[in-house]
């Protein structure tokens, strides 16, 4: 499935280049934001050049974690298709899963890979991670985390049906919580530790932080095998909620013969 | 003209009866616009909260700025947004035959009937920021002329930015991701534009004048543009020109089936 989906979205791989002006564009934009901001010298519990290294490090986690499988799955039960995949000898999370491996992986090659080297080679930004190991694993729980929590959201189709509104509204506070406008240190002291239990800081900040060899939230340092413990621990609780809201739906699924 | 601008008062008419019949869509949809474009003023918020300012501007100074920008970028999605998604299903579908039929240039045709009320979130919260902005900034009554001067020259350029777009989707067809390039050269002209390299001041002035939406109009009602500056309105109408040219020349590039 996987490389099916691989080869399926490599027919429109121009759509994928994209990122390669639009990343380092709005990564520019970033560059220049913070260095104006740190004029005056060092704020919060960053420097300049841990900041400018956490915003290439997004971009990049960004293209690899990168997920739609609520907005497909809403469709599939929307339109009726989904009684195709209640047929199969396949779970649709499964396929769902492997969809999304295939269409990361042309993701690799063809987004995260030039921007690796544009942000490299070309910008000068130390992409190097500080512990290399930590950081694919890190990057692995990102990715299954935005998977299951997407995969969530796409399930309220079967008790909504038109689930566009729970899928922006989550957009909305991924986008704040995720660290991806902002590294969550910015944000105040309580909002701060309550990311500890909202899925949010696991697909972006966390493996950004990874890649930068420190953690620190809420005024908690923790050590990176640490940190990457409960972000394993946060994936498998995301896991057991998508199986057991999947039963749920399964049970409440009905269709005319789509 | 005036034909098309009574079609187009009746198809702002139809707009707003289409999005009273869905209510409840259309309410949500203007709170969760209004809710994604605090994003960048609540990055702004952080910044100034965490101690640290852009050099020269007080954070109500910034938020004036953003809210100027979010308000020329809301009424440019009102009026030109659909323009871009129709011009993709058109060329995607092969049925832009019908728009050329038309008894009205295509562009006028497709601003009229996409008009796009949903988009009135981003408006409303522009000016609940804007109005929040002036309250701790003081602007005397003589810059609003020269503020309104440059609020339209930038909402050109906003305008020009949608049209080139659209007229980008008969090359690349069917690439949702067009946006999104445009999106991020407008990034440039969210901040002040002190803080971007001379080089890039130059191009966002001259060659895409992202700076003119925002960091002049915000300038002007600060009182730090006098009126020989109205100069920066020639870039503006210049771009906008060229979107439109653009767009009736990419037309030709179109080959259909009878639609």
């Amino acid at each position: 499935m996987a490389f099916v989906t691989f080869k399926e979205w490599g027919a429109y791989r121009s759509h994928s280049l994209v990122s390669v002006l639009v990343g380092p564009v709005f990564f520019l934009v970033q560059y220049f934001i913070w260095t104006a901001v740190f004029h005056a010298g060092p704020v919060g519990v960053m420097e300049l050049d841990e900041v400018i290294r956490y915003f290439a490090a997004t971009a990049l986690i960004g293209y690899l974690v990168m997920d739609f499988a609520d907005w497909n799955l809403s469709m599939l039960v929307r339109t009726g298709r989904f009684l195709t995949f209640a047929l199969r000898p396949l779970d649709h999370r499964f396929f769902a899963l492997s969809q999304k491996v295939g269409h990361r992986l042309l993701g690799f090659l063809v987004e995260f890979l030039p921007c690796w080297l544009i942000f490299m080679f070309l910008l000068g930004i130390d992409m190097r991670p500080a512990y290399f190991g930590w950081m694919v694993l890190s990057v692995g729980l990102a990715f299954l985390m935005n998977f299951y929590v997407h995969y969530c959201i796409g399930l309220a189709s079967f008790w909504v049906v038109q689930s566009g509104g729970i899928r922006s509204v989550y957009s909305l506070l991924g986008g704040i919580f995720s660290g991806v406008l902002i590294p969550l240190t910015f944000f105040p002291m309580a909002l701060q530790r309550v990311q500890f239990f909202l899925p949010f800081q696991y697909t972006s900040f966390v493996p950004a932080m990874v890649f930068l060899g420190e953690f620190q939230l809420g005024g908690v340092e923790m050590s990176i095998p640490g940190i990457v413990g409960v972000q394993a621990l946060a994936v498998a609780v995301a896991f057991l909620l998508a199986e057991l809201l999947n039963t749920l739906a399964i049970k409440r699924f009905t269709a005319v013969g789509a | 003209m005036r034909v098309f601008f009574s079609a187009y008062r009746s198809c702002v008419a139809a707009a707003f009866a289409t999005a009273a019949a869905y209510r409840i869509n259309f309410l949500l949809s203007l709170f969760i616009t209004l809710c994604f474009n605090l994003g960048f003023p609540l990055v702004t918020l952080l910044i100034y909260n965490a101690g640290a300012s852009f050099p020269g501007w007080s954070l109500f100074e910034v938020l004036l700025l953003q809210a100027i920008f979010t308000l020329s970028s809301g009424l440019a999605s009102i009026m030109f947004s659909g323009v871009l998604w129709a011009t993709m299903q058109h060329v995607r579908e092969g049925s832009f035959e019908v728009v050329l039929l038309k008894p009205t240039g295509p562009l006028m045709f497709l601003m009229a009937t996409n008009f796009s009320p949903d988009d009135l979130g981003l408006v409303v919260g522009g000016a609940g920021l804007f109005a929040a902005a002036l309250v701790f900034v003081d602007v005397s009554l003589g810059a609003w002329p020269m503020f309104l001067l440059l609020f339209a020259a930038g909402f050109a350029v906003m305008a020009g930015l949608n049209i080139f777009m659209a007229a980008t989707s008969f090359k690349w067809v069917g690439n949702s991701r067009i946006p999104e390039i445009f999106d991020s050269v407008m990034a440039f002209g969210k901040y002040p534009m002190g803080i971007f390299p001379q080089a890039v001041r130059g191009a966002a002035t001259f060659v895409i004048p992202v700076g003119i939406i925002a960091y002049y109009p915000a300038n002007a009602l600060l009182g730090q543009v006098d009126a020989s500056m109205a100069w920066v309105i020639l870039p503006c109408g210049l771009f906008l020109a060229a979107s439109v040219w653009t767009y009736r020349r990419m037309v030709r590039l179109y080959e259909g089936v009878g639609g």
